[in-house]
């Protein structure tokens, strides 16, 4: 039976890795501190996925971006998907020679649907996550591109189906309001379009513990939980939570680590 | 130990390089001249993309006719791994019908069901048979990390292990030299450098 996931993500922005709170950044520490703190070589054990987001406000610099996900892929077994600020065909490539294993895009899938069909087309649907900010305002769900900046004339509901469309292979739906709040997701909306999402879901936004990540992964149609919150989960909180989540019988996989 | 890594300009060939040298493997080359292959103990075929772009890019450097000699003619040990093991098939219907290597007798279609969802991603366990090569060690199941749209099929006995969902399909095969394993092991924590020491130790 397919396994849930259980995703880290990690904001960086200009050579650093920040605390995110309704899409205002913290920083937090550079690859130093978080390979002291993170130990990924290690805890990557715990973890079924991980997610690097470029969220340089400015001008992001896919170089150095893409040089800090090679340093961060040493000794790392696990899928790691990238994005943040992939603008063109070789933006994207850039990032798969340097280790990633997914793209991640946000910006273009509204901008530039053409260039993400060729992306799909070239790279393969299971290569191209699709990544959608929202907020919900008025009971309303507004969607953001530019890392939050700018209201996309769509409904959440029909963009969601548009992105289907295009033949991405996974959604990742993270919450601007519950960002970083360690509040619990969003399960108002979650549970409102879980069953409209044909593609394996991904719910990112609000958790802040393990029991949030244990309602997320207990509602059907959500595929992977994912966690931006590197104050809540340091040293061996991700271990932790995901012995607890086996030990709460939900399916995830379980590795014996010592073998 | 030499193993090379076919290049033809696809996916992520990073961490099956990192994962190898891991593994303590002293030599690890990323290539598709016909010398340097010819010349590995052992050869990975990797593969994430589509099907038929990747088959326009192998025959485009050769590939398909280096390969033959190499592994089918002169029987050096080939592991394709995700679209590298669907590739050794006949064909795939990925982009309209398209040729593989033909190095089995096996085809790629669509995962094709209303009740699942599309692509099948993450860890799922594959049933295995612990005489093969490639699972020495191993007991009854074991979780890989799958991310696929396609599965492969086979009316032979190539050896296949079963992964579940919503149907059976072929989660990895061996026959001989050639092996493939729809699954990444190189993204599959221990799992994964269990089967890939298997192949590097034992055939």
């Amino acid at each position: 039976m397919l396994r849930k996931r259980i995703i880290f993500s990690l904001i960086y922005s200009d050579e650093y890795f920040m605390q995110s709170r309704n899409f205002r950044l913290q920083k937090v520490g550079n690859l130093n501190w978080l390979e002291k703190n993170y130990e990924f070589g290690k805890i990557a054990f715990s973890l079924d996925e991980l997610i690097v987001l470029n969220a340089s406000k400015n001008q992001k610099c896919i170089q150095k971006f893409a040089t800090t996900i090679s340093k961060l892929v040493k000794d790392v077994f696990i899928p790691i998907a990238a994005g943040g600020g992939i603008r063109s065909f070789e933006d994207a490539e850039l990032l798969f020679k340097n280790g990633a294993d997914k793209i991640i895009l946000n910006s273009i899938l509204y901008e530039n649907p053409n260039l993400v069909k060729r992306l799909v087309k070239h790279f393969g649907s299971q290569s191209v996550v699709a990544s959608v900010d929202y907020r919900t305002i008025k009971n309303i769900r507004e969607v953001y591109i530019n890392d939050g900046r700018i209201k996309i004339e769509k409904s959440m509901e029909d963009y969601i189906q548009d992105l289907i469309k295009l033949d991405v292979g996974e959604l990742y739906l993270n919450s601007i309001d519950k960002d970083g709040t360690g509040f619990g997701y969003d399960f108002d909306t979650i549970h409102n379009i879980v069953d409209t999402i044909k593609l394996p879901l991904i719910i990112s936004g609000g958790a802040g513990n393990e029991f949030h990540l244990i309602q997320g992964l207990d509602i059907e149609g959500v595929s992977a939980v994912a966690t931006a919150n590197l104050f809540n989960f340091v040293g061996n909180g991700l271990p932790n939570a995901r012995v607890k989540i086996l030990e709460s019988g939900l399916n995830i996989a379980n590795w014996n680590v010592n073998n | 130990m030499k193993i090379v890594i076919v290049d033809y300009g696809m996916g992520n060939v990073k961490s099956i390089n990192s994962t190898l040298k891991h593994l303590g493997v002293d030599d690890v080359q990323v290539s598709y001249d016909y010398d340097i292959l010819k010349s590995a103990d052992k050869i990975i075929l990797p593969g994430v993309g589509s099907f038929g772009e990747a088959m326009f890019r192998i025959r485009e450097r050769k590939i398909d006719v280096y390969l033959n000699d190499i592994v089918v003619e002169n029987k050096k040990p080939l592991l394709g791994i995700c679209l590298g093991m669907q590739i050794l098939g006949v064909s795939s219907t990925e982009g309209g019908l398209n040729d593989g290597l033909g190095f089995v007798n096996a085809l790629a279609v669509k995962i094709d069901n209303s009740n699942i969802k599309v692509p099948h991603v993450g860890f799922n366990q594959v049933k295995i048979d612990a005489r093969l090569r490639l699972y020495d060690g191993f007991s009854d199941e074991a979780d890989f990390y799958f991310t696929h749209s396609y599965k492969m099929t086979s009316e032979d006995q190539i050896n296949q292990c079963y992964c579940h969902y919503e149907n059976d399909f072929i989660a990895s095969f061996e026959c001989e030299n050639i092996a493939g394993v729809q699954f990444h092991p190189e993204l599959s924590q221990n799992n994964g450098l269990k089967m890939l020491n298997n192949f590097i130790d034992k055939f």
